[in-house]
């Protein structure tokens, strides 16, 4: 087998050119090279222009922990999940009814034949107005007690279904998968708690809540400018340098201001982390 | 081989570094708030107490600063200490306090009253980065009080906006409080009325020099629709155009060298250029249709006028060198009194909408319509103010007309004119 294969290799050495081994080298070399020269600052890289997204988040505001929003993703430890245990459905006795009574039917007893006198031939005794009253009134009793019993029995059916939908809910609700792949951590589009958003999210609403300018203040609103923000994980803003003005002093200088409003965040993160922060005024470009 | 295992290693190496240091980016495409809060502490006495200077200002100025739409002013109720200390430097001023009051803007000034001298000192600062923005010292009487406020409220919106504001600036219109209508000056607030002429008959629709103290209007002094030029300071007033028919309309071109006006000389409305000498340049439009109304862009090179040459009134704009016309409006039956605005980008116009005028923008392209006012009463004439923020106009409402100002969106109405005088045709000067 090993010989039929080197065989086979040698036949395909006679077809490649001498030196192929050595392009295919190069050319894998070569390919590796592009990623590698992508990720360098010669490709400046721009993100593509996102048309704005409006989200409505009335619940998850920025909380003081904002980590723990999607518990799968969460970084903190997870607690074991609580074993959901469906209540069991009890089992109902029933109750042991009597059977359906048969037909009483009154015999006659037979005279003795001993004494044959037509006078005293017993009649069958006839069943008296009370008797039939009693026995009607069991009857009903009867048929109450029945209906009442499969009333019960599905009325307990009905309670153990949604017992056991709740159950089932209560179980869907624990699994740690979200219903969106990669759903970063707390966000809206993310399962979970929702206690309370993800650090990037909160850190963007803190910057923007304390960033000010006015729309009369501004005689254009194609401005951009990029700032890098460095917090420390207690939430301090250690230093910030601006990688890009938009070259309008107002639009900077609210900038500025806001990043001086920013410096500390009010909660600490979970490790000291670089922001890049785009700056522009997209969603203010339909007004007049 | 050694080689291709020290690039690759290299390469794993570079990629986990370049994954590892990557920032968070993050995209903020609108401020959180788009007002900011201001705080004006009342000037005070740099020497003897003098009744009313200091409240005067301080109206005067908050009303600039309201129209404006740039601020929240911060209750003076809530102000703590730095608000009655006098802090004319930057290092003096207790910022700490100014910030916990959630102001980001400051204005803290004092004055002194010597020998029928009035000295202001008034200081802008930005609490959040306790710096001084700009800083000025004012000269002049107790009269100028208003005019000291009006100035700074412009200098306020050049630091904040790089631009200046239009307060210290005029307002001319046309009233009828002696019962003739008459033309008059005032502030952009509607104080220091002024009457300019005084004809007894019908004066209308007045235009500023755009380089001069100087006015135009259209007035039937002599019998005629004639246009008169007026000197404001010296009074002295001169015919400019006495063309039997129509003179009317006459606009001011940006560069003050033309008039663009209506004539009807030749029996039918047309416009034409004039000379500042009366003569005629140029006849601007042909056309058995009334053309009225003229309105310059701001390069000069195209007026904006009002022509029934297709049936309604409707917005045209001829190109004064070639003459060439091109329609702007096409929607509503009525369409009049177009201005195009100092930027150049839109014209505002009035449109009949049932039986009222309301305003309407559009730009120059022909897009984007936007109508500005809403509500009873016939808004016509409006006319921007001299840094494109803000718009004058008249209302005809419940059998009383009266000059109304709004920010250039609609927003801010308010009347500037006072009760009872009948007042149209309101156009605002340049910076004065």
């Amino acid at each position: 087998m090993d010989s039929s294969r080197k065989q086979r290799w040698q036949q395909l050495q006679s077809v490649f050119e001498p030196g192929f081994r050595r392009m295919l080298l190069v050319s894998f070399l070569l390919h590796l090279l592009l990623p590698v020269l992508y990720h360098t600052p010669w490709f400046p890289k721009k993100d593509p222009v996102k048309p704005p997204v409006y989200r409505v988040n009335l619940v998850n505001k920025p909380v003081k922990k904002p980590q723990a929003g999607r518990p799968e993703a969460a970084p903190v430890k997870k607690k074991p999940p609580k074993k959901v245990v469906p209540p069991k459905a009890k089992p109902v006795k029933p109750k042991p009814i009597p059977p359906k009574p048969k037909p009483v039917t009154v015999k006659a007893k037979p005279k003795p034949a001993s004494k044959p006198t037509p006078r005293t031939v017993s009649k069958p005794e006839p069943t008296s107005a009370v008797s039939k009253a009693q026995e009607n009134a069991l009857q009903k009793r009867l048929e109450e007690l029945r209906t009442a019993q499969a009333k019960k029995r599905a009325e307990q059916e009905r309670k153990d279904h949604l017992d056991a939908l709740r159950a089932a809910v209560a179980a869907e609700s624990q699994q740690v998968k979200s219903p969106v792949a990669d759903a970063p951590v707390g966000s809206v589009t993310g399962k979970g708690d929702e206690i309370g958003v993800d650090e990037r999210d909160y850190v963007r609403e803190f910057i923007t809540r304390q960033w000010r300018l006015s729309q009369y203040q501004l005689a254009t609103r194609q401005l951009e400018a990029v700032v890098l923000l460095v917090y420390s994980a207690e939430g301090k803003l250690r230093h910030y340098r601006f990688e890009e003005k938009s070259g309008n002093e107002i639009f900077d200088s609210s900038l500025l201001r806001a990043i001086l409003k920013s410096k500390d965040l009010g909660q600490p993160l979970q490790e000291q982390t670089d922001f890049t922060v785009i700056f522009n005024l997209k969603d203010m470009l339909d007004r007049p | 081989m050694k080689i291709v295992r020290a690039i690759l290693a290299a390469a794993v190496l570079y990629f986990f570094y370049a994954g590892s240091a990557a920032a968070v980016r993050i995209e903020i495409s609108a401020p959180g708030e788009q007002i900011i809060p201001l705080a004006i502490t009342s000037l005070l006495p740099m020497g003897a107490v003098q009744a009313g200077v200091a409240e005067e200002f301080q109206q005067v100025l908050e009303n600039d600063l309201d129209l404006s739409g740039l601020f929240d002013l911060v209750d003076p109720e809530a102000f703590l200490g730095d608000a009655q200390k006098l802090t004319l430097h930057s290092t003096q001023v207790d910022f700490g306090q100014w910030r916990m009051l959630g102001a980001e803007v400051l204005i803290k000034g004092g004055y002194r009253f010597e020998a029928g001298k009035l000295t202001v000192e008034l200081r802008l600062y930005d609490v959040i980065s306790r710096r001084l923005l700009t800083g000025r010292r004012y000269i002049g009487t107790l009269a100028d009080v208003r005019r000291i406020a009006h100035t700074f409220a412009d200098q306020i919106l050049l630091s904040l906006t790089g631009e200046s504001g239009p307060f210290n600036s005029r307002i001319a219109y046309i009233s009828k409080r002696t019962g003739r209508k008459e033309l008059y000056l005032m502030d952009v607030d509607g104080h220091q009325r002024l009457r300019l002429t005084d004809h007894r008959s019908i004066v209308l629709n007045p235009d500023f020099s755009p380089t001069r103290k100087e006015l135009i209007f259209t007035s039937y002094d002599k019998g005629n629709p004639d246009l008169y030029r007026k000197e404001i300071y010296t009074g002295r007033e001169s015919r400019l155009s006495l063309k039997p028919g129509l003179n009317i309309g006459g606009r001011y071109s940006p560069d003050g060298r033309e008039v663009a006006l209506t004539l009807s000389k030749d029996k039918n409305s047309e416009l034409y250029l004039l000379g500042t000498d009366g003569t005629i340049h140029r006849r601007l439009t042909n056309h058995y249709g009334i053309d009225v109304d003229p309105s310059w862009s701001p390069d000069g090179h195209r007026i904006a006028f009002v022509s029934d040459r297709r049936g309604n009134p409707n917005i045209f704009i001829v190109d004064i060198h070639t003459l060439e016309v091109n329609r702007l409006t096409y929607a509503g039956k009525y369409n009049a009194t177009p201005a195009w605005s100092p930027k150049g980008k839109r014209i505002v116009f009035a449109r009949l909408e049932g039986s009222e005028f309301n305003l309407f923008s559009i730009r120059s392209d022909g897009s984007d319509e936007r109508q500005l006012t809403f509500g009873p009463g016939s808004k016509e004439h409006p006319r921007w103010s001299p840094d494109g923020r803000f718009l004058i106009y008249s209302l005809d409402r419940g059998g009383e007309k009266s000059i109304w100002i709004m920010r250039a969106d609609g927003t801010g109405a308010r009347k500037i004119s006072s009760k009872g005088g009948h007042d149209t045709h309101p156009a605002w000067s340049a910076r004065w």
